[in-house]
């Protein structure tokens, strides 16, 4: 999953609940130096009992914000998504030339 | 099947044997190079030979691999542990692992030390942050949960190969294959059988998935709770140790590896409690003397007041009668004196 152009994540999910799967597989995908590098994370853990469904926000560096309702979604969906545009952000980096 | 090597038929039957007893001795035809049997009082029972070493019967997979190992090391430490803490670790990278193990230990230490005073028991170095294998902990927190077989003592009392059991001891009758459905120990095949039906769920599944982090406690101790939810997990509840007090906690690597943990719940006694009702265990107030004490209290309080509104019934008959008396007596006196 490419990590570099996020600013801001941001998870919410139910542990107990077995939907919230991506969400925790998700975090576990991210760097070890990412906070270093200035990527915000934020995450809220509801109670057991709690039937709300997983959410993901992230937020990209160009402003563009996905908000993910995890519920019927697979980690490799959610990857899919958050690629996407990270995918068309690199390519105008390299376009532009760094 | 015919012998490789030709023998003469008459050379067979010279080769008897002059036995001893009376038993063969006239049957010279019996040629056959067997000793007789002795008489029945004689005979005295062997016991079952063993093929495999008593501390490592057979097991479902083959004993020398890490993955058997690590699975009767987490059965084991299901079995032991009154109070087991789940976080996720999330990429903690090795530096930062150690400074939080660090940090842990100095903070659990500072307990203990209280506790010396107290006399109470110290169980500071029992308690480690442990990254484990999250599917062979599974399986493992299965076999714990469901495979309890009937054990009966003479199980570990007497074993067949040692001399000092008497031969008339009641033996397991195993034998040397993994399938034999006779072994009780967690490893064996007959455990995994058991704890591979999939119809028992076990509450902690949903939370087995991902990279998992346990802290482990021997017995469930609110105070060692409280200084591990501090450091590992702080909240309002639990405030993390101040700069001032523990400048090393506030490290950059420490912070950072700190952010990574997240504390998923816990096992408290074979009951699984979430985020709340581990901080709930951890805010006990006293340990868990002070919970004892608090459930005398209550034990007390609730056998006075049930003695006293038994007895009310009759207390307050005997004070309306008394009181009655009382009055008529005073009428009978008054007008005593008045004649």
């Amino acid at each position: 999953m490419i990590t570099r152009f996020l600013t801001n994540v941001r998870v919410k999910f139910n542990p107990f609940s077995p939907r919230a799967k991506p969400a925790r597989l998700f975090l576990s995908l991210i760097p070890p130096d990412a906070r270093a590098s200035g990527m915000v994370i934020d995450t809220k853990m509801l109670p057991r009992t709690s039937k709300e469904p997983a959410t993901l926000g992230v937020k990209f560096k160009d402003g563009k914000e996905l908000n993910l309702e995890l519920d019927k979604m697979r980690i490799t969906e959610v990857m899919e998504e958050v690629d996407r545009h990270s995918r068309i952000l690199a390519r105008k980096e390299e376009l532009t030339g760094n | 099947m015919p012998l490789r090597i030709r023998l003469r038929p008459r050379a067979l039957c010279l080769r008897i044997m002059h036995p001893k007893t009376p038993l063969s001795a006239s049957y010279a035809s019996l040629a056959t190079a067997t000793t007789p049997a002795p008489p029945i009082e004689h005979i005295r029972s062997v016991p079952p030979v063993l093929r495999y070493p008593p501390t490592q019967p057979p097991s479902h997979k083959p004993p020398e691999v890490r993955k058997t190992q690590l699975h009767r090391q987490y059965q084991s430490l299901l079995k032991s542990s009154a109070l087991i803490l789940l976080f996720q670790h999330n990429n903690v990278k090795a530096v930062e692992l150690m400074g939080i193990r660090r940090e842990l230990a100095i903070a659990l230490d500072k307990v203990d030390a209280e506790r010396a005073k107290n006399g109470q028991p110290l169980f500071a170095d029992q308690i480690k942050l442990q990254i484990i294998q999250t599917g062979i902990f599974a399986s493992a927190l299965r076999v714990v949960e469901f495979f309890n077989p009937v054990e009966s003592t003479l199980d570990h009392a007497q074993h067949p190969t040692d001399p000092r059991t008497p031969t008339s001891v009641q033996i397991t009758q195993t034998t040397n294959s993994p399938e034999d459905e006779r072994f009780k120990h967690g490893l064996s095949k007959h455990a995994w059988d058991v704890a591979s039906n999939r119809k028992l769920k076990i509450e902690l599944e949903p939370l087995l998935s991902g990279p998992l982090a346990i802290v482990a406690f021997p017995a469930v101790s609110p105070q060692h709770l409280k200084t591990v939810l501090s450091i590992l997990s702080p909240s309002p509840d639990f405030p993390a140790p101040r700069r001032k007090a523990n400048p090393d906690l506030y490290e950059p690597a420490v912070q950072s590896g700190l952010q990574k943990m997240m504390l998923l719940g816990a096992r408290v006694e074979g009951k699984v409690f979430d985020m709340e009702g581990t901080k709930w265990v951890g805010g006990i107030e006293g340990g868990i003397d002070g919970l004892r004490a608090q459930l005398v209290q209550m034990l007390q309080g609730v056998g006075g007041s049930l003695a006293s509104a038994l007895e009310g019934a009759s207390r307050s008959l005997y004070f309306t009668v008394e009181g009655r008396r009382m009055d008529m007596e005073e009428k009978e006196n008054p007008t005593k004196k008045e004649e």
